[in-house]
């Protein structure tokens, strides 16, 4: 099973105009053109494809590592039942 | 009050995506009007429409696509074409004096809709939460504008208009008054629309306003001014200008289409949707003083004729009534049977076709006048263009539900 970083690589190598070689954890969303706006965008999809939801209190992402750290805590809380629920499949 | 020239014209229409297709479609008389081909169009009584052939994919890349109504991108293409058409002085490398009075004038009447369609289909047609992050982004009436705002580094005034189907003739005309006050030096004005969603068409349907296919050639169901019309059919596209002060123009060299006069605008204040005569005759000649022009040195009309009975009769009164004896001498081009209705947008592209038919001297045809209406008894140019008159001024009109309407003067540009 790939990784959550292969994942996240995956939404936006395919949805973002980004450069394949810069996607390491350290990279900051900014420098690859993914601003405020685009990073609410980015976790729309990153529900989509985890099949998560997201919580309602904002959080703070600078990188691509904050990203998938971020995908990992809440892919714990839900297998620990405790998160904001998970996704209807869809139809 | 500077004169104000157009040096630039940009469109994406049923006609075509540059002003020489526009224009060899127009003077040829081809209906762009055919059976629309959507998902959905089972469910419209007459699925008719006038599109665009138009991808977006084609123009802008991923991450901005998704940020573009289909009405942002066809303003946003018809922009561009203008500014590259007219190959002004203006840099967004100017200073901020210079960008300040640089403006932007866009009518639409339903702006963002198919994406507020698409939001609405998630939410209550497939019952998710899941609505996409953008859709205020994409919905919103002042996103077209904005985005020309951003491509193009215009800072002055960014204005919308939306007074339904003369949006954009009342954005012309308003660009118009600041250049030719003196506020403004550029000015980027025109309208876009794409109201072509399962949402907006039944709307329309439901409004007892569009033409019912006609049973031999479904690309003749709009017949404006026909005693057959039916009602109006629903198109897409854009049409921006770029306007410039008319010395400033000439003296840099500049290609002038022509010339923006004046315009007027008025209310009916008097139904939501009927037509009134008095309105719309009122805006012809509030156009005619703010042009200093008398009804006498009119050559032609390009007429709003949508094809519904109501709006054809009334302005024909409309036009008895300013033009008196002469009414029936003046060429009267109803351009929509070809082009469809762009709602929001069609002032602007019927301004465009004004221009051209000014420039090149030529009355756009009437298409599928068959059947002459005694209450429509003006010279409609049945049929086929009319070649080799000797155009100077025209009107383009513009009249829309609630009343609000707009008429634009336009004046061909003498030879340098």
């Amino acid at each position: 099973m790939s990784t959550t970083h292969d994942r996240l690589c995956a939404i936006l190598l395919k949805d973002f105009k980004v450069d394949a070689a810069a996607l390491t954890p350290e990279v900051a969303l900014e420098s690859l053109g993914i601003d405020s706006l685009g990073t609410v965008e980015l976790l729309w999809n990153v529900e989509e494809v985890f099949r998560i939801k997201l919580p309602a209190e904002p959080v703070r992402l600078l990188t691509l590592g904050d990203v998938v750290r971020y995908i990992d805590s809440l892919l714990a809380l839900q297998d620990d039942g405790a998160a904001g629920g998970t996704l209807a499949p869809a139809a | 009050m500077r004169r104000v020239a157009v040096t630039g014209i940009g469109v994406v229409s049923p006609l075509g995506n540059s002003v020489a297709e526009v224009w060899a479609n127009a003077v040829a008389g081809r209906s762009a009007v055919h059976r629309l081909e959507a998902p959905f169009t089972g469910r419209l009584a007459a699925p008719l429409a006038a599109t665009a052939n138009f991808d977006g994919a084609a123009h802008f890349d991923g991450p901005r696509l998704r940020m573009l109504d289909r009405c942002s991108q066809f303003a946003l293409f018809a922009a561009n074409q203008a500014m590259k058409d007219a190959a002004s002085a203006f840099s967004v490398a100017g200073s901020d004096a210079d960008r300040e009075r640089a403006g932007i004038f866009i009518g639409t009447g339903m702006a963002g809709s198919i994406s507020m369609d698409d939001g609405y289909q998630t939410l209550y047609g497939a019952g998710s939460d899941r609505i996409k992050p953008y859709t205020i982004l994409l919905g919103m009436h002042n996103a077209a504008a904005a985005w020309i705002g951003i491509e193009h580094g215009f800072r002055g005034p960014n204005l919308t208009y939306s007074t339904a189907c003369s949006s954009a003739a009342v954005a012309i005309g308003e660009a118009w008054r600041r250049v030719a006050s003196g506020e403004l030096d550029i000015a980027i004005a025109g309208g876009s629309e794409a109201p072509l969603s399962c949402g907006s068409m039944k709307a329309w349907e439901a409004l007892h306003t569009l033409a019912t296919v006609d049973a031999n050639d479904a690309s003749a169901s709009c017949k404006p001014f026909a005693k057959n019309r039916s009602g109006m059919v629903l198109a897409e596209g854009a049409a921006c200008l770029v306007l410039e002060p008319w010395d400033e123009a000439r003296s840099r060299g500049a290609f002038v289409h022509g010339e923006l006069l004046g315009c007027g605008l008025s209310n009916d204040a008097s139904h939501i949707t009927q037509p009134s005569v008095a309105g719309q005759a009122a805006t012809m000649r509030a156009a005619l003083r703010a042009a200093g022009l008398d009804a006498a040195q009119i050559d032609a009309i390009n007429a709003h004729a949508t094809g519904t009975q109501a709006n054809d009769r009334a302005e024909t009164a409309a036009i008895k009534d300013v033009f008196g004896a002469r009414a029936g001498q003046i060429p009267i081009s109803a351009t929509k049977a070809m082009h469809g209705h762009l709602l929001g947008a069609a002032g602007a592209l019927e301004c465009v076709l004004t221009l051209l038919a000014l420039r090149h001297g030529v009355a756009l045809p009437t298409l599928h006048l068959d059947l002459a209406d005694a209450d429509c008894d003006l010279d409609c140019v049945p049929h086929q263009a009319r070649h080799g008159l000797a155009l100077r001024k025209m009107l383009s009109n513009s009249f829309a539900f609630g009343g609000s309407n707009a008429v634009l003067v336009l004046g061909a540009a003498p030879p340098t």
